[in-house]
């Protein structure tokens, strides 16, 4: 591997590091090698919003190699939203770029003097006044700060205007909209008066075997583009599945109080593609093209951002909106303004609820009214969330705060402070434990085991199908498939590469050198699972933090999903039991950390 | 109507249920498409069989067998698997949906507007194994 420039903006120097073989090996790269990385660092005592809170941008062994969906990035750290593990992956270009310049990483710690971004290229770093994009738009910023390096072809990685405020679900962004929006990491980046990095490089990404590699990249491309869901993801978008989720009652809708949505055709990602969509976006030699174009023509004719599946759900049916084009709207304000949409339509969602509920009152809201389906106030909150101003600097904190400030906490529907995407448990029971057990609090990437319980089986690593309402029978299947992705986001891979495993493996040896079988993927994403999970034991988390909100533990009386509500602790138990872990204290067992060679942690976990 | 699957007979069988099937005439009514689907030879079938379906509004308005791929020349979907894993998704054994996510299933067509009509699709499926009780 390159090395990973550490950039101290404190004092402005930078070393290299360079990753011990053995750590190469054991977590290949990405969110798994970060962890290794931050290990040491990530403490209780840490203030992630501190100059001392490390910033981690990493690649992977294959990104920017342009194998199948391989343009990725992640960024890592400690999370200000939940004081856990935080990792983001992000698409685009920039992770590409990176590598270009010859590193595999960027390891950003201390706080700038005054408001600044970095210019990163080979052989030279500069850190410049942010004067001229401080405020500015996260599409705005990468603009300027192209124009005054003189490189019309540089990536920027940049932040908006609530990561430069603060607010606890700020996203980093980069290229066409594409944004690490989860963990709140934009408001570290913030916290280090950092707006902006900005990369351009020509060197050559590297793989160990290229004649060997470039036959497998070309093979595994070709099947993709075949593929039956990426030809769904490419023609409708993520939001391809609206209809289906829709049918199955796992698309929440009324803040997750209600199960069906008589809408759903109207917001779908098939009813996009007949209507504004006018293109297409692909992150770096991804053959998917995922992203969407859309114009929404009369008095908005210009071509912009679609949405994707999360914040069509967050700002249509959560809200009860209809309006696709009003859903493109949000959409395209929380990017600007650099907020997680998920987390964004969530906590605006309970506040509707609350409001519903009368906890919430119009003299909180300053004389709003949080009716459902209003969007124009869904316009006047998102506004005021980025600018902490009026009820927005609450709802800036995100659910669990907002719930709390209100003595309604536990109808946040969040789990450890990360609010929850938009797959309901009700509708497919696996995403029950995705949730409760994900390193980085509710979280749909970590294990997207919806697809798992829509149908999407994969024979050669014995993940079956069960019944979606099945309950603990299913939780072995959630543990290959946590193990899994967790090795595509040490890759850096898109999930939405439907590609043999095998394949997966053949690519990864190429690429490194390795020899390693289906078996040791399998493991180092264990480790690397374990290893989050021992993190996040070091800052506090244990067994209580498994859990639901109450809201799943409610059934729905209505839709695909009515009468059902998953058994989370009989899963949790035959999870643990899969896991090795302790089920007093909810740590990974000595025994456990030894077969994963994680000694390093026994002694920090048990004395 | 019993017949082996897959023939002629089972196909008219299927049609007649998909025209008397109250469920399937309710869930299916805006759907408009015709399809190929083709069985490519696999364990006991030594030949291609295709089979083409006409179905309109939650109705069955034409089948035929083995036709003339000249004779249909765009369907709005062509489906096509080997015929072990068409036979598992009649007799239940293998879902529809996996059939497709792990493409088992090649569907050729509007992926767009299948995903807006699962039901449809699930359904559909559901009739064919309601016709099947014999296996060749």
């Amino acid at each position: 591997m390159q090395p990973i420039l550490k950039i101290n903006l404190t004092t402005g120097t930078t070393e290299e590091f360079v990753i011990p073989k053995e750590w190469e090996h054991d977590f290949l790269g990405g969110a798994s090698l970060a962890a290794r990385i931050l290990y040491p660092y990530l403490t209780k005592e840490l203030d992630p919003l501190s100059p001392e809170s490390p910033l981690l941008f990493m690649t992977g062994p294959l990104t920017g190699t342009s194998g199948p969906t391989t343009g990725r990035f992640v960024i890592c750290g400690k999370s200000p939203a939940t004081n856990l593990w935080a990792e983001s992956n992000i698409g685009g270009f920039w992770g590409p770029e990176l590598r270009k310049v010859g590193y595999d990483g960027l390891w950003i710690t201390g706080k700038a003097q005054s408001q600044s971004y970095l210019w990163i290229e080979e052989g030279r770093l500069e850190v410049r006044s942010a004067a001229n994009v401080w405020g500015k738009d996260i599409y705005e910023a990468q603009e300027i700060v192209r124009e005054e390096v003189g490189v019309k072809v540089a990536r920027v990685a940049v932040i908006g205007e609530a990561g430069e405020r603060g607010v606890l679900f700020s996203s980093i962004a980069c290229d066409h909209g594409r944004m690490a929006g989860r963990t709140g990491l934009g408001a570290v980046m913030g916290s280090k008066n950092l707006k902006a990095v900005a990369v351009y490089g020509k060197k050559k990404i590297e793989v160990a075997n290229l004649e060997r590699y470039s036959a497998l990249r070309s093979e595994a491309n070709i099947t993709l583009k075949q593929d039956n869901e990426a030809k769904i993801i490419h023609e409708t978008g993520t939001a391809g599945v609206a209809n289906y989720a829709g049918y199955l009652g796992s698309m929440p809708s009324k803040y997750y109080h209600q199960g069906e949505f008589e809408g759903v055709d109207n917001i779908s990602g098939s009813k996009m593609a007949e209507s504004i969509l006018v293109g297409f976006s692909a992150c770096q030699g991804c053959v998917i093209a995922c992203g969407r174009v859309v114009n929404l023509g009369g008095g908005e004719s210009r071509k912009r951002k679609g949405p994707e599946y999360e914040t069509i759900v967050g700002f249509g049916p959560s809200l009860l909106i209809s309006d696709l084009a009003e859903v493109v709207r949000l959409g395209e304000m929380c990017d600007m303004y650099g907020m997680d949409s998920i987390s964004t339509a969530n906590t605006i969602g309970l506040a509707f609820y609350l409001y519903e509920m009368g906890k919430v009152t119009k003299q909180d809201t300053g004389g709003l009214e949080l009716t459902w389906g209003n969007f124009m106030v869904v316009r006047q909150l998102i506004d005021m969330i980025a600018h902490r101003e009026g009820i927005g600097e609450l709802l800036s904190r995100g659910s669990r705060q907002f719930g709390a400030a209100f003595g309604a906490e536990d109808e946040a529907v969040q789990v450890n402070g990360l609010e929850v995407a938009f797959h309901d448990p009700r509708g497919v029971s696996g995403m029950a434990l995705s949730y409760a057990t994900s390193p980085r609090g509710a979280c749909h990437n970590q294990s997207d085991y919806f697809f798992v319980d829509f149908g999407h089986t994969n024979e050669k690593l014995g993940i079956e199908y069960f019944d979606r309402h099945a309950q603990a029978e299913k939780s072995a299947n959630v543990v290959k498939h946590q193990d899994w992705r967790t090795f595509f986001n040490s890759a850096v891979m898109c999930i939405f590469a439907n590609v043999d495993p095998q394949m997966q493996v053949d690519l990864v040896n190429a690429a490194c050198g390795y020899e390693w079988t289906l078996d040791d993927m399998m493991k180092s994403g264990e480790r690397a699972w374990n290893l989050k999970r021992a993190i996040n034991n070091r800052l506090g988390l244990t067994a209580a933090n498994d859990k639901l909100p109450k809201a799943f533990l409610e059934p729905y009386k209505e839709g695909g999903a009515a009468g059902f509500v998953p058994d989370l602790p009989e899963m949790l138990k035959a999870y643990y039991e899969v896991r090795g872990w302790d089920h007093d204290s909810g740590k990974p067992s000595k025994e456990k950390l030894v077969e994963l060679g994680l000694e390093n942690v026994v002694q920090d976990l048990w004395g | 109507m019993s017949a082996i699957f897959p023939s002629e007979e089972w196909l008219k069988g299927l049609e007649v249920k998909l025209n008397s099937d109250e469920k399937y005439s309710e869930i299916a009514k805006n759907w408009e498409g015709d399809m190929f689907i083709i069985m490519e030879p696999k364990g006991n079938l030594k030949e291609q069989i295709t089979v083409y379906l006409d179905l309109w509004h939650g109705k069955c308005r034409k089948v035929e067998y083995n036709p003339a791929a000249a004779a249909y020349p765009n369907p709005t979907f062509t489906l096509t698997a080997n015929y072990e894993d068409i036979k598992d998704v009649v007799t239940g054994k293998l879902s529809p949906m996996t059939a497709m996510m792990t493409m088992k299933l090649k569907v050729k067509g509007t992926m767009g507007y299948m995903m807006r009509n699962v039901p449809t699709v699930l359904d559909f499926v559901r009739c064919m194994q309601e016709v099947t009780t014999e296996i060749l």
